[in-house]
């Protein structure tokens, strides 16, 4: 437990450099940017004094160094300023559209997970014949299918054609959402309402999303079961299982799968990246209100505030899974020693 | 693993069972969904100037004067009765007595001289329609309240009708700013006058009508409207297509249009074309300050070919700024210039110097979502029709709509697309806010000349019918030599609605009441 | 005069690019026997390449539309024979938008990860030979910029930078720098410390020249597959931007963007507007990603860890 205690203590202590410079990196990022924020957003209805007025509000009128000071320091104190454009707190629409993006990416994980998962190890039991190959076919050429057209392809399928799933939004156009909204996680809020029938509609406007990222990502978690599979099936406690008279499945699944999963959980840390990105182009594709639109929208809007708070947002966020999953792989393998 | 993956799919079979099974019971046939695609943009009549928040406000509040739905006729609304004096530059109006708001505060002269203090005040988008012809306002008493106006303005009584007119309630909207969002009210709600109250609004997904029980007119049909708002065309329309929504007004792609007119489970409700779609030049510093090269693009539009293309048909060409079915409309574009006019314009170009080799460049811009999904198309045909001539060379551009609007108040667009629906309907609206110098200004164009504004100002003034024919037929003449704009196309909006909805009751005004809304069973 | 017929290959060894070609295609063969399945994806993956790349540079032979004439047929008619991919909503071929995109999304694609390539691998040669607090520094900065999504470090910088040609380019090249940096330094960490590098150091021989003449063409092997995986990445990063709208503008002919544009038409049962340029997104990273991974394999089985 010491051993622990002190691995998440130098982890912790790691990642917060590594968010330093992240933060520095979007700092310049946005700041070293050509055409002057400020007029583009006040128009020509307003006078040089009314620009200055509002640069000297926004802090823009310092120099670099003193801007960058003031920006950590907004940070801190956990202030990501306000929104250029709507009279509100970054953290506003932020907090409004999060629970969104996180619903939909884990639904997208699970999905993964579920279609990847037991197609690796299935290909794994089965080496070398036809089903096999067939699944890493399949693997290999999933990843190269770009999300947003796997989302058309299942919205012209399975939304337009065959009309069996809703394609856009998180809910029907006849649900009152203010009628059960607590956290924004709708799964959890329409329980929490009782609301059978609105739950099961969240979860049928789940489907599509999540199956389009859960189909291209699966490829990765397929590949790497059935590596991590093959290789934990040449083991000597294997062989003792099977000597044993354990039928083959359960010496299969049972004990070859367990240890197998191990590595993929570092897998998932990394994964968490492709999530993200591909929950923005998800998002973008079935109209779902989260992050990845609210991003793009304030891109249109040119609200930079909101834009940096995203990034910072998505950085943390980042940060926080791989530091989560560091520490789960830790306690999950014993022979991982810090 | 293979026990986890069962677990999930029967939470999800089961989510599925309920949800079918509960589907039986939808809700309550009294609440009508309408979707949109269309975007609220600020919630404060001093600042709202687009279609779609002027509907809620509509709806929500009132005006002294109002239109009997479906038409442009102009009758009393909270004010009973006005007078004009004899030189037709002061107005008086008798007030509703007894009319209270929502929140149950009294509706007096006081309120109305506020708001249009305010609107004056806070110096929004649609200000000009009170700044233009307001000197000021007196409250005579509670129930009476006099306009002092700069000169006569004959169609004075269809400015009252716009939303920027509306009284607000002083003790929730803040005095000296724009409220972008309701929560930003004292009270947290819009506190108004109308056949409605805006009970919920969350940007971009919702907003929620309730009937108002403090309303002082006839009470609406259906009780609770939601609007819901669309991020794109195609979900709407497929929404429509599973009887998600009730109705929908405002965006169907032409495509979707073509369709739905056809499906026989819908009643289409086309409103014939007070919404106009053209080109604006900035004439004072850019490029196209030179008035020769405005005629020069004016000449190379092909009207049928956009509309073809862009609207499978669904529109109509226009040949002046002022619509088809408007009075005192004419064709001049079309007798000066025609379309698609490649010899005229080459000629003028090759005047100026301009060759193969050194062909005319410019950056034409357009705005991709606030007209619709369409505005792409439209843009990338205009090139494409531009560029017939090898002596012009087109780099499209585009902004999001707030920056679009930042961009032409700076005069950073040659030249860019732009739309119009009336603000009150009269040949005026429909010209003066791009060629007379003050309205020009507000639109991005920056045209001014005295010659202009003097034939503007007599039409203004004037009030028979032969007088303001001339006027405008003279006017219609001078926008083919001078071009600050160059008109493409008039076009129809679509209601669609499933066949219980009747009352869809939208006339010339493009006036959108909810109250006539009704189930028919 | 010689009664032997020369063989052909030692006649070709007069001309060096000729000689590198010959002992490239004997390698090649050699190879095939050795290792089967994967010799057969790397082909494949040359050959889906090489043919989109004949489409990049004549795209004349493949099509006689244009893909900005709006005239080409009628209206958003499906596949037939004279549009074999079916027209637009603007009257414009289908085939004809997807042949001339290649060349866009191609030419955004390679350069962008060339331009990584061109910055990272000097970087990461730098940082891992020279070591020490610049080494640490450069290593934590290229880390996080690792761990980030990638794409939305393009979008952050496509979203500043603006729409355009060369703006995307560098948009989807700061995404790729990291990893170029990172395999070139561990590589080089690794190859410092051998025999013959050191022996390199005991007669004398300078850092700059260690570098170029000992541990860069080691490297160049992993650097290849990297690029080429890389470029089947970057494909997707281009096509991603354009889609949602942060690429390039209107009226250059891009899958990405038909693909936005076709969306729309979904519900009208007009099915040929996204369907092929996705599919040949898909083909082309496919294509990449065959000859990255067949050539991985066959250089180095055990190189790269995924």
């Amino acid at each position: 437990m010491r051993h622990l205690l002190n691995y998440l203590v130098t982890r912790i202590l790691l990642t917060i450099p590594m968010i330093f410079i992240m933060l520095t990196l979007i700092f310049v990022v946005l700041r070293v940017m050509p055409g002057d924020p400020v007029s583009a957003m006040l128009g020509g209805h307003a006078p040089q004094q009314v620009i200055d007025e509002q640069k000297a509000k926004l802090g823009l009128n310092k120099p670099i160094a003193a801007q960058y000071v003031d920006y950590l320091g907004h940070l801190i104190h956990l202030d990501l300023g306000d929104s250029m454009i709507f009279n509100e707190k970054v953290s506003s629409p932020i907090l409004d559209k999060l629970p969104a993006t996180i619903e939909l990416t884990l639904f997208g994980l699970l999905a993964s997970l579920g279609i990847g998962i037991p197609l690796g190890a299935y290909a794994a039991r089965r080496r070398r014949t036809g089903r096999d190959y067939g699944i890493r076919v399949y693997a290999n050429v999933v990843y190269c299918i770009p999300v947003f057209w796997m989302g058309l392809l299942l919205q012209l399928v399975f939304g337009v054609f065959l009309g069996w799933f809703p394609i856009s939004g998180r809910t029907g156009p006849r649900v009152d959402i203010s009628s059960f909204t607590w956290s924004g996680f709708y799964i959890i809020d329409t329980l929490r309402a009782g609301d059978m029938a609105v739950f099961g509609d969240v979860l049928w406007h789940l489907v599509l999303p999540a199956l389009t990222l859960g189909i291209v990502l699966s490829g990765i978690f397929v590949r790497l079961t059935r590596a991590n599979m093959l290789d934990v099936l040449k083991g000597d406690y294997i062989l003792a299982a099977r000597a044993r008279g354990i039928p083959e499945r359960r010496v299969v699944y049972n004990h070859g799968l367990r240890n197998a999963l191990i590595p993929i959980v570092t897998m998932l840390g990394l994964q968490f990246s492709l999530l993200l990105a591909g929950a923005i182009l998800t998002e973008s594709t079935f109209s779902w209100p989260g992050m990845g639109r609210l991003l793009l929208e304030r891109i249109y809007l040119r609200d930079y505030p909101v834009i940096q708070g995203v990034i910072i947002v998505y950085t943390l966020f980042v940060s926080f899974v791989s530091l989560l999953v560091d520490l789960l792989y830790a306690a999950i393998d014993p022979r991982v020693k810090y | 693993m293979k026990k986890l993956s069962v677990v999930v799919l029967s939470v999800l079979a089961a989510g599925v069972l309920l949800f079918v099974v509960a589907c039986g019971g939808t809700k309550s046939v009294t609440t009508l969904v309408y979707g949109t695609t269309d975007k609220v943009t600020k919630m404060d009549p001093a600042d709202a100037y687009d279609i779609h928040t002027w509907e809620i406000f509509q709806n929500i509040s009132a005006g002294l004067l109002m239109y009997t739905p479906g038409t442009a006729t102009i009758v009393p609304g909270l004010a009973t009765a006005y007078t004009v004096n004899a030189t037709g530059d002061v107005y008086t109006f008798t007030l509703r007595k007894g009319v209270k708001f929502s929140n149950g505060d009294a509706f007096n002269a006081q309120a109305v001289k506020w708001s249009i203090d305010r609107v004056i005040k806070l110096n929004g988008d649609p200000a000009a329609l009170v700044t233009q012809y307001v000197k000021s306002v007196d409250v005579v008493d509670d129930n009476t309240v006099r306009f002092n106006l700069k000169g006569p303005v004959s169609y004075f009584p269809a400015l009252v009708a716009t939303p920027t007119y509306f009284p607000m309630d002083p003790k929730v909207y803040p005095a000296d700013k724009i409220v972008q969002d309701v929560n930003e009210l004292t009270g947290g709600e819009i506190v108004a006058l109308g056949p409605y109250r805006l009970t919920s609004f969350k940007r971009d997904e919702q907003a929620v009508f309730e009937a108002n029980p403090k309303y002082w007119g006839k009470e609406p049909n259906i009780k609770k409207i939601i609007i819901r708002y669309f991020a794109d065309a195609t979900t709407m329309r497929l929404a429509l297509e599973k009887g998600e929504v009730d109705l929908t007004f405002k965006s169907m792609l032409p495509s979707d249009i073509k369709d739905l007119s056809a499906n026989a489970n819908l009643t289409t409700y086309p409103i014939p074309g007070q919404q106009i779609r053209y080109l604006c030049f900035e004439t004072s510093q850019s490029v196209f300050k030179n008035k020769i090269l405005r005629q020069a693009v004016a000449a190379l539009v092909n009207r049928p070919e956009i509309n073809q293309k862009v609207f499978l048909g669904q529109n109509a060409p226009l040949y002046s700024m002022i619509p088809a079915g408007m009075s005192y409309h004419t064709e001049d574009f079309k007798t000066v210039f025609g379309d698609a006019n490649v010899a005229a314009a080459e000629k003028l170009l090759t005047g100026l110097g301009y060759s193969k080799s050194k062909p005319f460049k410019f950056d034409l811009w357009y705005t991709p979502s606030h007209y619709g999904d369409t505005e792409v198309n439209m843009a990338e045909v205009l090139k494409a029709e531009l560029e017939t001539t090898p002596l012009i060379k087109v780099t499209l551009k585009n902004a999001e709509w707030a920056t679009y609007k930042k961009q032409w108040d700076q005069k950073q667009m040659p030249v860019f697309l732009l739309g119009w629906y009336p603000d009150y309907v009269d040949p005026d609206d429909y010209t003066s806010p791009f060629a007379q110098t003050e309205g020009s200004k507000g639109m991005g164009i920056y045209f001014s000349d005295k010659a202009w504004d003097d034939l503007f100002l007599k039409e203004q003034g004037a009030t028979d019918d032969a007088s303001r024919n001339a006027t405008f037929a003279q006017i219609q003449k001078m926008w083919t030599d001078d071009v600050p704009t160059v008109p493409i196309y008039q076009g129809n909006l679509y209601v669609f609605s499933k066949k219980n909805v009747t009352g869809v009751n939208i006339g010339a005004t493009l006036i959108f009441n909810y109250s006539e809304l009704k189930f028919t069973k | 005069m010689s009664t032997q017929p020369e063989p052909k290959n030692v006649k070709a060894a007069r001309f060096s690019p000729a000689a590198g070609a010959a002992s490239f295609f004997r390698w090649l063969s050699s190879s095939r026997k050795k290792y089967g399945g994967e010799w057969w994806i790397m082909i494949a993956g040359i050959v889906v390449i090489v043919l989109i790349l004949t489409m990049t540079v004549f795209p004349q032979v493949f099509t006689r539309y244009s893909p900005t004439d709006q005239n080409a047929g009628g209206q958003m008619t499906p596949p037939s024979r004279d549009h074999i991919m079916g027209t637009d909503n603007l009257s414009r071929d289908v085939w004809a938008r997807v042949v001339y995109g290649a060349q866009t999304i191609l030419g955004v694609a390679m350069a962008a990860a060339l331009l990584s390539a061109i910055i990272g691998i000097p970087l990461g040669l730098l940082s891992g030979f020279a070591g020490g607090v610049f080494d640490r520094i450069l290593s934590l900065v290229m880390d996080s910029m690792y761990s980030f999504p990638g794409l939305i470090l393009a979008i952050a910088f496509a979203a500043m930078l603006g729409p355009g040609v060369i703006n995307i380019t560098l948009a989807v090249a700061v995404v790729y720098i990291p990893t170029y940096f990172r395999l070139v330094r561990g590589q080089t960490l690794s190859i410092k410390e051998e025999v013959y590098v050191e022996a390199a150091r005991a007669i004398g021989a300078r850092r700059g020249t260690i570098l170029t003449r000992y541990i860069f063409p080691n490297v160049i092997a992993t650097v290849v597959v990297i690029l080429s995986l890389n470029i089947a990445d970057a494909i997707m990063t281009e096509a991603s931007l354009s889609y949602i709208g942060l690429g390039l503008p209107a009226g250059i002919p891009d899958w990405g963007m038909d693909l936005s544009m076709g969306k729309k038409f979904l519900p009208s049962g007009i099915w040929w507007m996204i369907t092929f340029p996705g599919l040949m997104i898909m083909l082309l990273a496919l294509g990449f990603t065959m000859l990255g991974e067949g050539l991985a394999e066959i250089l180095n089985p055990r190189l790269l860890e995924k």
